[in-house]
């Protein structure tokens, strides 16, 4: 691979780290989300474009518009959160317990 | 023309006289008691006639009046047995009684309700001469009954005060549990020898007696009181002094050993019986003399100290010598009815004190009742040729030379020993020493009543021993040849016991004071039988048998069986086996660690 995919391909890493390894709020994995979402925009118009593959060129576009809808979902579950509890503390979600 | 069944009789009725004067209302005058102690003397003069002939002759006699009833194949009809023990026994309990009313005249003065107190110990007499001179087992027990009875009346006297309405419920209580074995011998001896009548029992003499000899046993250890149904008997002082001096000391708590002499012919073949009884007897003196070492209250010790004389005359029972044990009931009642009139003596005229850590030097105050203490303890501890010798010497020769149990006879001896050191120690707080009570006394011991009474049952302690052994036919043979050590048992252990109070006596006068050892409050507290028995068991019971009968059936097996135990099951299991505890972090963790994993994976395995 070359460098420029590395790059890219680490930046999604470090995104899904991001991800799943956060302290306390959860609008820090939802905005890591989002840097996810965006790499992978990054990656596939990268790979379209080098290859020529014309045809598969609407995809990131719908990606995107994908990851639209999701962000609002995950943004609506916060503002559920944060309508109970005052703060978006991820400790405040230990309703399921036994 | 023989007239000693008539006499019998007559002095017998004379005696329910009084009684039947209530019905005339005569009884509200103020001289019913001097004529109630009036007809007890005269009854007692007239009782003496018969004995004499008794003696005399030898000649048992038994009266059979009236036919009662007859169901099926029983019959019961009123009959007097007037045999060597009832014969000899009517007129001692008269004597003492008559000089115990004499006594209580003084005692009870100042008492508004003097004349039921007569009446009540009238009738307590009445009932106690129905008890000896019972031929069948049904007279037997009403006159068993009676005392009963009467003793809760008289216990209870002051019945304004907590601890005498107690006192007199767990009498009542513990001879309840006596009279289950009364009754089941009773039932026993219905069944298998279809009469209550003693001559038909003796007769038929049954084989396995087993049954019956225990029911005897467990209804003396409740009204003798046995280690096991004894903490009636200290409790029961609470009752007035001629109450304690009459029932518990002289008459009514002999009835249990008195029943027990009466079946002897049944009890002299059944050989784990006598161990029993021995072992019992053994275990009550011992026990109960080691109470009476500490206790305070003079009539408490004088109780122990019935408690443990009892207790002998059980071993004696044991070891096969009824005879012998009737002559220490006898002897017995003399100085230990003196001993209480003379601490009554001292509790009146030290205005109701009746600890013995208030009380002394009354050696100089009160020199009469200093004289009959002395003399009622020395015969209490069988010294020479008074009264207790007679009998309490021969005990312990007999149980000496005879194949029995080592151990009850070491016990025996112990308790012995333990006679003489708490008899020094109520000589020695009460008599001697610097006086511990109130400088404002009101000593007085100049009642004409309250020092004829005591004088004569001076004369009894002193001569009684003598009269009545020499003019008793034969019965059992005392052992005569025995090694001289044997013989000098009683004396050592008894001087043994005197010298060694004394000694610890006079050397607290000057020891420092010290926290009380195990030993002495295990002494104090009458060995922690009453406090352990009167809450524990009825605690338990009650507490079960409450569960059983409202948390049983509605409550387990109803609820609990089914559908708690399957719901606590089910919360129980869930929560072990599921993991969801709401920890998204630990959750997005593992998610990242298993990419992270797997990727390692793929990359290094090729």
């Amino acid at each position: 691979m070359s460098l420029v995919h590395i790059n890219i391909f680490l930046a999604f890493t470090v995104s899904l780290v991001g991800l799943l390894m956060y302290r306390s709020h959860l609008m820090s994995s939802l905005l890591c989300l989002e840097g996810m979402m965006l790499s992978l925009f990054v990656m596939a118009t990268m790979v379209v474009l080098n290859t020529h593959f014309t045809l598969a060129s609407m995809m990131p576009i719908i990606l995107l518009v994908f990851a639209a809808c999701e962000a609002a979902l995950g943004l609506s579950l916060l503002v559920m959160v944060s309508n109970t509890y005052g703060v978006d503390h991820v400790q405040n979600l230990n309703l399921l317990q036994c | 023309i023989n007239m000693f069944s008539s006499l019998m009789l007559a002095s017998l009725s004379v005696l329910t006289l009084p009684i039947m004067s209530s019905i005339l209302n005569t009884h509200k005058n103020s001289t019913y008691p001097h004529h109630v102690k009036n007809i007890i003397s005269y009854a007692f003069i007239t009782s003496l006639i018969p004995t004499m002939m008794f003696i005399h002759s030898g000649q048992e006699t038994i009266i059979s009046n009236w036919h009662w009833v007859t169901i099926q194949t029983l019959k019961l009809s009123l009959s007097f047995k007037l045999d060597y023990f009832s014969m000899i026994f009517v007129p001692v309990a008269l004597f003492v009684t008559w000089s115990i009313m004499e006594f209580s005249l003084w005692y009870m003065h100042s008492d508004p309700y003097i004349t039921r107190f007569f009446k009540y110990l009238l009738t307590f007499l009445i009932t106690m001469m129905i008890l000896v001179t019972a031929n069948n087992l049904f007279q037997l027990f009403i006159g068993w009954e009676g005392v009963g009875i009467m003793s809760f009346l008289l216990i209870g006297w002051w019945y304004g005060r907590t601890d005498a309405n107690t006192a007199a419920l767990q009498a009542i209580l513990y001879n309840r549990i006596g009279d289950i074995g009364f009754i089941m011998a009773m039932a026993w001896f219905l069944f298998n020898a279809n009469t209550w009548d003693l001559q038909q029992i003796f007769m038929l003499d049954p084989n396995l007696t087993n049954l019956p000899l225990l029911g005897l046993l467990l209804a003396a250890t409740g009204k003798s009181a046995q280690f096991g149904l004894h903490p009636w008997l200290p409790s029961a002082m609470e009752g007035p002094t001629p109450v304690s001096a009459l029932l518990h000391s002289s008459t009514m708590v002999v009835a249990g050993v008195f029943l027990l002499i009466r079946f002897h012919p049944l009890m002299e073949n059944n050989k784990t019986i006598q161990s029993l009884t021995l072992c019992l007897g053994a275990i009550t003196t011992l026990f109960t003399a080691i109470c009476a070492l500490t206790q305070n209250d003079i009539k408490k010790i004088i109780a122990f100290s019935t408690s443990s004389q009892l207790g002998l005359m059980i071993v004696t029972i044991g070891i096969n010598q009824p005879y012998l044990a009737f002559l220490h009931i006898c002897t017995h009642a003399f100085f230990k009815a003196m001993l209480f009139m003379c601490s009554g003596s001292i509790i009146h005229s030290l205005n109701d004190e009746q600890d013995i850590r208030k009380m002394g030097g009354l050696f100089n105050a009160m020199p009469f009742t200093t004289t009959s203490l002395i003399i009622g303890s020395l015969a209490l501890t069988g010294m020479p040729f008074l009264t207790g010798f007679y009998s309490k010497d021969l005990i312990i020769e007999t149980a000496n030379t005879s194949y029995t149990n080592a151990w009850a006879l070491l016990m025996t001896l112990i308790a012995t020993s333990l006679t003489a050191v708490y008899s020094t120690r109520i000589i020695f707080f009460a008599l001697l020493g610097q006086p511990r009570f109130l400088p404002l006394t009101t000593i007085n011991e100049n009642n004409p009543f309250l020092i004829n009474s005591i004088k004569r049952l001076l004369i009894g302690s002193i001569f009684a021993g003598f009269f009545i052994s020499n003019n008793i036919y034969p019965t059992t043979i005392p052992e005569m040849t025995m090694p001289i050590y044997m013989k000098l048992t009683a004396l050592t252990v008894t001087i043994l016991g005197f010298t060694l109070a004394l000694e610890l006596s006079l050397i607290t006068h000057n020891l420092k004071l010290e926290h009380p050892t195990n030993m002495f409050k295990f002494s104090n507290l009458l060995g922690y039988y009453p406090t352990i028995m009167h809450r524990l068991p009825p605690l338990a019971n009650l507490s079960m048998s409450q569960k059983s009968a409202s948390l049983l059936l509605d409550s387990i097996w109803l609820e609990n069986i089914l559908p708690k135990s399957i719901s606590q099951f089910q919360m129980k299991t869930s929560i072990l086996i599921s993991t969801q505890k709401g920890q998204i972090k630990l959750y997005f963790l593992s998610f990242l660690i298993t990419l992270t994993l797997s990727m390692l994976l793929f990359n290094l395995h090729e």
